[in-house]
């Protein structure tokens, strides 16, 4: 199971792609401070102004294509890029591993216990 | 959101074995150790070591009733699991809002 959030920008897949992986400016709208070292096997720190802190590994890149980070607590996110008239519609797609699992289970098992 | 609850869930849910007393037990409602291993291939401690890894992700509940210990369902993890999921998507629909404010063509 996973969430998937599709959205089209105004902008280019360039200037998309460097809201995705350069830290300033991910900084402007995914986390108050970031370090990213947007290669396969670099690092991601997210911090949140609440304390929050996510780590995360940098699995795939393919510029202005396709970037894959895994997070260091559980599930993966899927950032995909694509051109269109409108400017560029990216896919995220965040993947917890076994929510598919608690999802089968939900249906065998909520049902009869109620 | 508790993520160490909704983690605990995952990793008690991680192992076949675990899944298919689960199973088993929404089969049947509820059930003790000793009637789940009379229907596989596996000791009745080892069930009921894997009944207490799944009680304590609080996935079963066991009530005592003489000398054996029935275990029920208790549904309430996969509600917290299903908040989880909620609560990933609408942090996603935050950010996004704020991408698309941050890509917003300057005048």
């Amino acid at each position: 199971m996973e969430v998937v959030r599709e959205v089209v920008f105004p902008a280019p897949p360039e200037e998309v792609w460097e809201a995705l992986t350069e830290p300033e400016r991910l900084e402007e709208w995914f986390a108050n401070e970031v370090e990213l070292d947007p290669r396969p096997g670099g690092t991601g720190v997210f911090r949140w102004g609440d304390g929050e802190e996510r780590r995360a590994t940098v699995r795939e890149v393919e510029p202005v294509e396709r970037l894959v980070l895994d997070w260091d607590d559980a599930g993966e996110v899927v950032f995909t890029l694509e051109e269109v008239p409108e400017g560029t519609r990216l896919e995220v797609r965040e993947t917890a591993p076994e929510w598919s699992t608690a999802l089968e289970l939900h249906a065998l098992a909520w049902t009869p216990v109620r | 959101m508790d993520a160490g609850s909704v983690d605990r869930v995952f990793a008690a849910l991680g192992d076949p074995g675990r899944r298919e007393l689960v199973r088993e037990i929404s089969t049947r409602g509820s059930a003790t150790a000793t009637e789940l291993a009379a229907g596989l291939p596996v000791t009745r401690q080892a069930v009921a070591k894997q009944l207490a890894a799944l009680a304590d992700a609080g996935l079963v509940a066991g009530v005592r009733r003489g000398r054996e210990t029935r275990y029920e369902l208790t549904p309430a993890p996969l509600g917290d699991a299903m908040a989880w999921m909620a609560e990933v998507g609408t942090g996603w629909d935050e950010r996004l809002d704020a991408l698309r404010e941050h890509l917003r063509p300057k005048p």
